[in-house]
Order: C-alpha cells, then structure tokens, then sequence
C-alpha cells in the first residue's frame, strides 16, 4: 500500500511540521509568561512563606533567568525528551503525560467509535430518505444531541445511570480503585487487559467507559450525522449511482459499497477534526467523571499557572493534530487512488 | 429522485442501525463495597507530594503527611456536641516523644523519645534520626525553614543528643511558639538512614528522592502513590503514638481525587466513599434534607474571612475611609447569603475598645451604622465617594460572588463605586503579593491557634500574609514584646492592646468563620476538625 516513495513522502511530511511545532512550542512559552499568574507565588503559598521561599522556588524553577535563557533551556529540555516538571503533580511533565494520554485516548477513541455507528447509519438513513419523516427524526435528534453540552449531559447520566438506577459503577476514573492494574503495555486499559487476558478487570474498565464515553459521543454524533447526510446525499444523486440501480444491483450493495465509500471522504476529514477537537475539548467529560487524562491535567495546570505542564500539554495536542491528519491523509488515499500524500 | 421503499432496502436499513444502535448499558451494578475496615475518602484537591515541606505542597499533601509521618509534638483534641471533635489548641501532647520538659527559663526544650518506637521498616527511632530529621527542618530550601523561624528555630547548633533516647532544644530567647512548632505538619520525623541513601551532593536531604518514597514511622504506610490521583494506606499496627496508645479504626484508607464536587456528594450519598469535605453548600443542604449521611459542621475556629484594604495606597491609607467602610458594610445580610448563616460571625460583639479575653480570632464590636458611615467618609474627604475594584479567586466564587454584590450595593450608599473582578487563582495570588488589589476578599487560616501569632502573621512584615500590607509600629512593638514575654499577664495585655488597636486601624475588616462540613457515612464516628483543615484519618472509626 506505502510504496518507497510513499514513505519518503510520509517522512517528508513529518519533517515539514517541524517549523510549525517549534512555532508552536514558542507560542505556549511567551503565552504562559505572557499571562499574570507567578507559579512560584502561587505555589509557595504555605502559611509562613515568604518572599525567600518564592525567590527559592523562582530560582529552582529557573524563572530567575532572562526569558531568552529560559527558552533555550527548555528547547535543550525537549531535545532530550524532557519537557520540565510539573508542580502541580510534582513529576515531571513527560511522566505525567505518559500516564495520562492513554486515558485521554482511550476516552476519545470509544467515544468516536461509539459516534461512529450512530451517525454513520443514521446519516446513511436520512439521506437514503431525505425528506421523509425519518430524516425530520434524525435531524431533531441531532439538534438535540447538540444543544446539550457535555457537562449537562455528563452529570445527568451520572445522575441516572449510577445516583438513581446504580447500572453504572461510580464515576471516578478508570476502574475500581480496588481493581489491580494489568501489566502496562500500551497504557490503554482495554487493550491491557485483553494482553494480559483478564477478562472481569476488561470488563470492569469497559464499564467505567460507557458513561465518559456516551456523554463525549453525543456532542459529535450531530456533526458526523449531518456530515455523513450531506456527503451521501450528493453521491445518492450522481449518474453512476443511477445507473447501478438501472442495472438492477441490490440496494445494499448501492448504499454500502458504492455510496457509502464515496462519501467517506469528507466524513473521514471531519473525523480527524472532530477526534482532534475532542481531545483538547473533553476537558469537563474529565472532570465529571474524574478521568485522569491529559485535559483535566491542562486545565489545572493552567489555574495555577504551572508553565511546564500547559506548555507540554500544548506541544503535546499539536503533535497529535499534525498526527491525526497524517493518518487522515494516509487513509484518503487509500478510500480514493486519486488522493495521495504529499 | 424517489425512493422505493421495498422489504430489502428496510432490512437493510436495519441491520445497519442495529449494527450501531444504542449501545445498551451493560454495566453491573457489581461495585465492590468498601469493607468495613477500609475507609474512602474523596477529595477536589489533589496530593502532589509526600513530603509536606516541599515547595508547592498541596493543603492535601499536609493531611495525609499526617497519618504518615509522626511529629515529636501533636496537640490533643477536645469534644464538642453530637460526637464531634475539634483539636484543641492548648493541649500539647507528644507524639514520637514520650514527654518534653521545658526549663524554667524556657530556653531549653528536653525530648524524651518513646523507647520501643520503631519506623514503618521495623528498624528503632534513634536521636540520631530525630537530629537529622530537626536539623533539614532549618536547613535547604522547603517550607519547613520559615515555619521554624517563627518558633526561634534557625540552626542546627540549636539541637542537640543528650541522650540515648533524648534530644535537646535550645533557644537564643523564651520563645512561646517554639514546643506548638514541632507539632506542625512540616516537623516531619524521618528515617535517616534509609533517607540518607538517598540523599545527593545536590539534594544531601533527599528532598527529591522523598516526594515519591516515604521513610515514616506514622500511623499508615503509604502502599501505592499516583500523584493527582489517589493514595492508598495501611495501618501500620506498630504505631503507639495516640493518646491512650490504641490503634487506629481504619485498616485500609483510600483518599482519591474526584475533581467534580457533584460527583463527591453522590458517591458519599450512595455510600461508595466514606467521607468528604470539601463540597458545595447547596449540596450539603440538600443531603442534609434527605438524611442519608451524617454531616459534622463544625466551626473552623483558627480561619477568619475578611475584607482586605491595601493600607499603603489611597484612599485606603486614610484610616477614615476604612473606618466608613466597616460601618456601612450589611454584615447580617453577608453573612446570610454567603454561608447560609454557617458559621461564627465576628462581627456585632458588644463590647467597646477592650475585648472581654484575649482569645483570637473573637467577635469584634463591628455593626452597621450608615449615618456613621457617610459622617466619616466627609470627615475623610471623599463626601462625593470615589472608585475602586473589589477582587476575588474563582475558586472562592460560590462565597464571595453574593458577598461582591451585596458590597457594590452597600458601599454604593455611601457613594463609593465599586467595580468587582473576579481573578483566576494564580493571577489572584500574584496580584496580592505583588499588592496590585486595592479591596478583596481572601480567608486565612492560622495553624498555631495563639492571638500573638496571628497578629505577628497577618498584621506585620512585608509579606504575602500581611493582607493589607499594614505597617503600625505600635503593632510591630506589641508583637515582638508578645513573643518573647514570660509573665503571662504581661502578655495578656499585649495582646488586649493588639486586639484594640486592630479595632481602631481596621486594616482589614473581619467577618466570620467558616464552618468545616464533613459529610460522611451514617456510621462514621470521630471526625475532628484539624487545624491543617483536611481528614485525620486517624481519629475516624465506624460505629
């Protein structure tokens, strides 16, 4: 499928994201500075502590050199992989992130698959009959899906499934604090346990997923639904498709393979966007369900000001942007030939 | 185009919803209860060390240090109503040491260490560790070092083994806080032996190596440590160090970190977590309606929230005008919509001029008088009024939104417009240290209980606690006269006079106490408010 030369291209088009990250990584450093909010202040904020020991924690921070300095420190940091410590959890910040992004993944990779096998079909539906009632069906549902922001419909599923009904285990986290970790391979719970074969502790983590995982896929099911509508409805209308059906072909076969994989296209576009909004974005999907992923570590970061934290979480989102649209492309070009990487 | 709607194209249509139909909810409500010995707690807060005394620790961080490593010193706890418990600020008890003996000079302090106490690795306490633990309390760049000035503790000279089992501590001056000093959550006693293999050219107190590692000799062993995350605890069954010498309720004890406050009171509610304390004042009226948990309130006796001025800068530099301020506030109101009338005002007491005891924070004779008010806003020169910003965190806005609103309104009256900023915590912090607010709300919590060291704390020293940055030097005289004054009436009414003066400059204008709110499962028993303001593990038992 990757020929030689394709995979020249790939590489080539890692390397031109280069510029990009770096402006990226020069952007977050000036901006953090940039923002009122001292850490050392904030952070040796002890009763009794004075102005020593913010000097002391200005100095070990290194805050007390001159900004070009401090820059040129932390890019030698990011040159050896570290990107600097975190004093909000008092790791450092590549630790943290290790810890974290697989939760983050996970989260998001469930919550688009989950957006995925609703919206595709649903999408499909109302096009097919566009018009009908069933497309005025999905079209409020959509509406409604999108109206509702994740924090109402977070707490509201907490409230349901577990407060009222007790279906769902307690929203705190991964799994069952009382549930012993499989062996980290990937850090991504499912895929861990199914390594290590234990299935009651997959299931367990299956379960604390659904409810993160629903509240998440709600708000993007409306944008892959119209999307996939959209996209279906021009390839539903073209000569080829007419000319299928004049032939007599099955209209399962019309909608799935000649339909369906012509209007990926733009829907599979629209996934990258929509995956790489979500994981910056699931910040309060985290927080409700107190999900130890990158979001929430971002969002506290930045409350107190801790630079190294919001830096690296900001480098770190760059880099799966520039990721996810790589994949993106890679996968275009395999949906159509005309399509490649360049 | 038309569509012919014929069975194939709708089975169709169907095995592609079903294919992704709603995903059901295949959970179990298969939750593994929390034992009865075990013990979950949940908290907003997160721990990001485990060692208290690093820059940047985290209040969570002090509360669970607590039930890990022990002190040489612990103040007791007194009874209150309905089997609450609150620490008891003028009990010193010891904890590692047996007994502590103070000279009748008061500059000598002699620590008789408990003989059979051993570390969490089974090896003895020795003086040894106990020297080296006091010696990196003076020593190296942690919040250790400060607290420790503040009870005449600077150098290591200072302490000395006399003793197998004994240490001594001697004083340049009889200072009063020096024995409370050893009690707080940064006199933390180490395993030096195993700490010291840690230890670095760099780092000679291991200061890196125990912000993830322990060598405690406390009540728990710390079993697993996930930063922000969650802690898991044993009992340490060698541990002696209470009262009566019993062992702690709690075998096993979970504190995890759950961000959402809603999400805390439902899982107390449904009783999969033991106890919070940190959550919404509508939630806690709310359960307290429905009666499924037990809730402690208790009056935090060592915080007061109050209206900082910034006492440097005009208009707030004229007495007058801070003056007129306390009089027009509606401390009534405040305190209703703020707090929902949970907690201890202190404001309206009745007395005049000389407060009736020297206890601190009391009540003070603050009431509303707007005549008063707008008489001494002329008097200052400002009968027009003039523009200022009130300020607060966000992490406060539950509190002091309402209290925002209901000052616009009152300081309106007296013509005084004011503009409210509501800051994120960090540029709040900044822009207090850096005296950039002029007018703000901010509550502070003092650890040792003693009027002196409030004063000497909140009201002196150009420092970040000095919340109105207020320079008296009457005040500054008081205090250090205070601090190392032996006769006792002397120094009661030193610190009368501090009390009069803080009602007659009103740097700052105080305004209550809140209450700490433990909401706990209905057969928790023992809960005790501390003075660090987090869970005592150690105290909490199930009925």
């Amino acid at each position: 499928m990757i020929s030689r030369a394709g995979a020249t291209r790939i590489g080539l088009r890692i390397v031109a994201a280069v510029p990009a990250l770096l402006g990226v990584i020069l952007f977050a450093f000036i901006m953090m500075r940039v923002l009122p909010g001292d850490p050392a202040v904030y952070f040796a904020s002890g009763p009794n502590a004075g102005q020593a020991e913010i000097d002391a924690l200005r100095h070990k921070m290194g805050l007390d050199q001159s900004m070009p300095l401090q820059f040129l420190h932390y890019l030698e940091g990011l040159v050896r992989g570290d990107l600097g410590n975190s004093l909000v959890t008092g790791q450092t910040v590549t630790q943290d992130m290790r810890e974290r992004l697989p939760a983050s993944l996970e989260l998001t990779l469930t919550a688009l698959m989950f957006s995925l096998v609703i919206s595709l079909p649903l999408g499909v539906l109302a096009a097919w009959w566009a018009g009908s009632m069933w497309d005025q069906w999905v079209r409020a549902f959509c509406s409604l899906c999108f109206c509702v922001p994740p924090f109402v419909s977070g707490i509201l599923l907490v409230y349901l499934f577990y407060y009222m009904f007790g279906l769902a285990p307690d929203p705190t986290g991964r799994i069952n604090i009382f549930t012993p970790l499989p062996h980290r391979v990937t850090g991504m719970l499912l895929i861990d346990f199914a390594l290590a074969g234990d299935w009651a502790g997959w299931r367990q983590a299956a379960e604390q997923l659904i409810l993160p995982a629903t509240t998440m896929a709600l708000f993007v099911i409306a944008p892959l639904t119209r999307m996939t509508r959209a996209a279906m409805l021009s390839v539903v209308n073209s000569d080829f498709i007419r000319t299928a059906r004049a032939m007599g072909l099955p209209t399962w076969r019309i909608v799935i393979v000649y339909s369906l994989r012509n209007a990926l296209m733009p829907v599979l576009t629209t996934i990258g966007i929509v995956f790489s909004t979500m994981m910056g974005a699931n910040v309060l999907v985290e927080k409700i369900f107190s999900w130890p992923g990158v979001a929430s570590y971002a969002l506290d970061a930045l409350v107190a000001s801790d630079y190294a934290a919001v830096q690296g979480f900001i480098l770190l989102m760059a880099f799966l942007f520039v990721m996810v649209n790589l994949v993106i492309d890679l996968l275009l070009s395999v949906l159509d030939p005309r399509v490649t990487v360049e | 185009m038309t569509q012919v709607i014929d069975r194939r194209s709708v089975l169709a249509a169907l095995s592609l919803l079903a294919a992704g139909g709603p995903v059901t909810l295949a959970a179990s409500a298969a939750r593994a209860r929390v034992g009865r010995t075990t013990m979950r707690h949940v908290t907003g807060g997160s721990i990001n060390t485990l060692d208290p005394t690093m820059l940047g620790s985290t209040r969570e961080s002090f509360g669970l240090s607590m039930s890990v490593y022990d002190r040489l010193m612990t103040f007791g706890r007194k009874p209150l109503a309905d089997g609450m418990w609150t620490f008891d600020p003028e009990t010193l008890r010891g904890e590692l040491a047996e007994r502590c003996e103070v000279s009748d000079d008061q500059c000598t302090i002699t620590l008789h260490l408990r003989p059979d106490a051993v570390w969490h690795d089974g090896t003895p306490v020795t003086a040894e560790d106990i020297k080296w633990s006091l010696d990196r309390c003076v020593q190296g760049h942690s919040l250790a070092v400060p607290q420790f000035t503040s009870g005449s503790m600077t150098s290591p000279d200072q302490f000395r083994i006399v003793g197998e089992h004994m240490i001594q501590i001697t004083l340049p001056k009889p200072d009063r806080l020096a024995v409370a000093n050893l009690a707080m959550p940064y006199a933390i006693m180490i395993n030096s032996r195993l700490a010291r293999r840690y230890a670095t050219h760099d780092d000679p107190w291991a200061q890196q190596w125990l912000q993830h590692n322990t060598a405690a000799g406390g009540a728990y062993r710390v079993d697993s440590f996930r930063p922000g995350i969650n802690v898991s605890l044993t009992r340490n069954d060698a541990w002696k160090s209470t009262a009566d010498g019993s062992r702690p309720f709690f075998e096993h004890v979970i504190s995890q970190t759950v961000p959402e406050a809603t999400a805390r009171a439902s899982l107390v509610e449904r009783g999969d977590a033991d106890i919070a304390i940190d959550l919404q004042a509508y939630d806690i009226i709310a359960m307290a309606m429905r009666k499924r948990v037990k809730i402690s309130s208790i009056v935090q006796s060592n915080c007061f929230t109050h209206l900082a001025f910034d006492t440097q800068r005009a208009p707030f530099d004229n007495v007058l005008v801070r003056r007129a301020i306390a009089a027009a506030l509606p401390y009534d109101d405040m305190f209703a919509a703020c707090l929902f009338g949970r907690g201890q005002p202190l404001y309206g007491a009745r007395w005049h001029d000389v407060a009736p005891d020297i206890s601190f924070p009391q009540s003070l004779p603050l009431a509303t008088d707007l005549p008063r008010a707008r008489a001494l806003m002329a008097e200052a020169g400002y009968p027009q009024g003039f523009e200022t910003t009130f300020s607060y965190t966000t992490s406060q806005t539950t509190t002091a939104e309402p209290m925002a609103a209901l000052v616009q309104e009152a300081l309106g009256k007296i013509g005084i417009k004011v503009r409210i900023d509501k800051l994120p915590d960090a540029t709040f912090n900044t822009m207090q240290a850096k005296r950039e607010l002029p007018f703000y709300t901010d509550t502070g919590a003092g650890w040792i209980e003693r009027t002196y060291y409030f004063f000497y704390l909140y009201f002196t020293r150009d420092q970040r606690w000095n919340f109105s940055n207020w320079r008296n030097m009457r005040m500054v005289s008081l205090i250090e006269k205070a601090r190392f004054e032996i006769d006792e009436a002397a120094y009661e009414q030193d610190c009368r006079d501090m009390i009069s003066l803080l009602i007659d400059q009103v740097p700052l204008v105080m305004l209550w106490q809140p209450k700490m709110d433990a909401v706990s499962s209905s057969d928790m028993e023992g809960f005790t408010y501390q003075y660090y303001r987090q869970v005592d593990f150690r105290t909490l038992s199930r009925a």
